[in-house]
């Protein structure tokens, strides 16, 4: 009985990426009162960052350093007060270089309140499957990153 | 920082420090898709037998293989869900970053009649 079993070599779709990550919440303000938590460094550190470098407009620096981690990227798309989005990466990594990952926030009026999702995309995957040589050092690019922020 | 992310990262540093070794990666290769006992894990090195369990220990702290027995044999298997501690930091940063500039601007912006989400 020759009931061959497949070799060990994976084969599967080798081109999906990794799910995006999303995120939402209310919050009982307009979108121009929510907008500017997300472009203004003095309010930006008031929830996500310990420090922040922002320049809100297409090309602009984005900057924040999140409990430890310097995340670094750029503005690339700035529309008030319903939409941004920016790139998202790792300072230091070599794999997950600054500008990797895209975050792309959206606001959305739901009476007098603002309905904001977020969704990171473009993440590198934790699929081994299809990660050999390259994938590997991807991976640990990011485990780098979140890693440093342990001391 | 809340427990959680000190146990995310605990188990983050564990999957990062077993990943850090060729060896243990190859290790990984080699039972992502199949369960092998560990002597037949061995003979794909050129490290003692010893040497090699050594590295399965490592992972299998990290989490990152099963162990399971069959008679007097151990067989390991790739345990993808150990990966989980780097998706799942990402996870929960959003939704608390969220949470906290709601926090913020609700503090910042009070109204009258604001209700509690």
């Amino acid at each position: 009985m020759t009931s061959s079993k497949p070799s060990t070599e994976p084969s599967p779709s080798q081109s999906s990426p990794a799910p995006p990550v999303t995120a939402s919440v209310r919050i009982a303000a307009p979108p121009d009162v929510v907008f500017p938590y997300f472009t203004d460094p003095a309010l930006a550190t008031r929830w996500i960052a310990n420090a922040a470098l922002l320049d809100a407009r297409p090309g602009g620096v984005f900057s924040l350093d999140v409990r430890g981690n310097p995340a670094r990227g750029e503005y690339l798309e700035v529309d008030p007060p319903r939409r941004v989005v920016f790139s998202w990466g790792i300072e230091g990594s070599e794999d997950l270089p600054p500008g990797t990952s895209t975050v792309e926030v959206v606001l959305e009026a739901d009476g007098e309140d603002t309905v904001v999702t977020l969704t990171h995309r473009d993440l590198p995957t934790a699929d081994f499957r299809r990660s050999h040589q390259a994938g590997w050092g991807e991976f640990l690019g990011i485990l780098g990153g979140v890693a440093r922020s342990a001391g | 920082m809340p427990a959680s992310d000190v146990e995310t990262l605990a188990r983050t540093d564990a999957v990062l420090r077993a990943l850090a070794d060729p060896n243990r990666r190859e290790i990984i290769r080699l039972i992502q898709d199949t369960e092998l006992p560990a002597g037949q894990i061995a003979t794909h090195f050129t490290l003692t037998q010893q040497a090699v369990s050594q590295h399965l220990t490592v992972l299998k702290r990290a989490g990152l293989l099963e162990e399971r027995r069959d008679g007097t044999r151990r067989l390991y298997r790739f345990r993808p869900a150990a990966l989980e501690p780097v998706r799942t930091m990402l996870e929960e940063f959003w939704p608390d970053a969220l949470e906290r500039l709601k926090r913020v601007v609700e503090r910042d912006h009070p109204k009258k009649g604001a209700k509690e989400q």
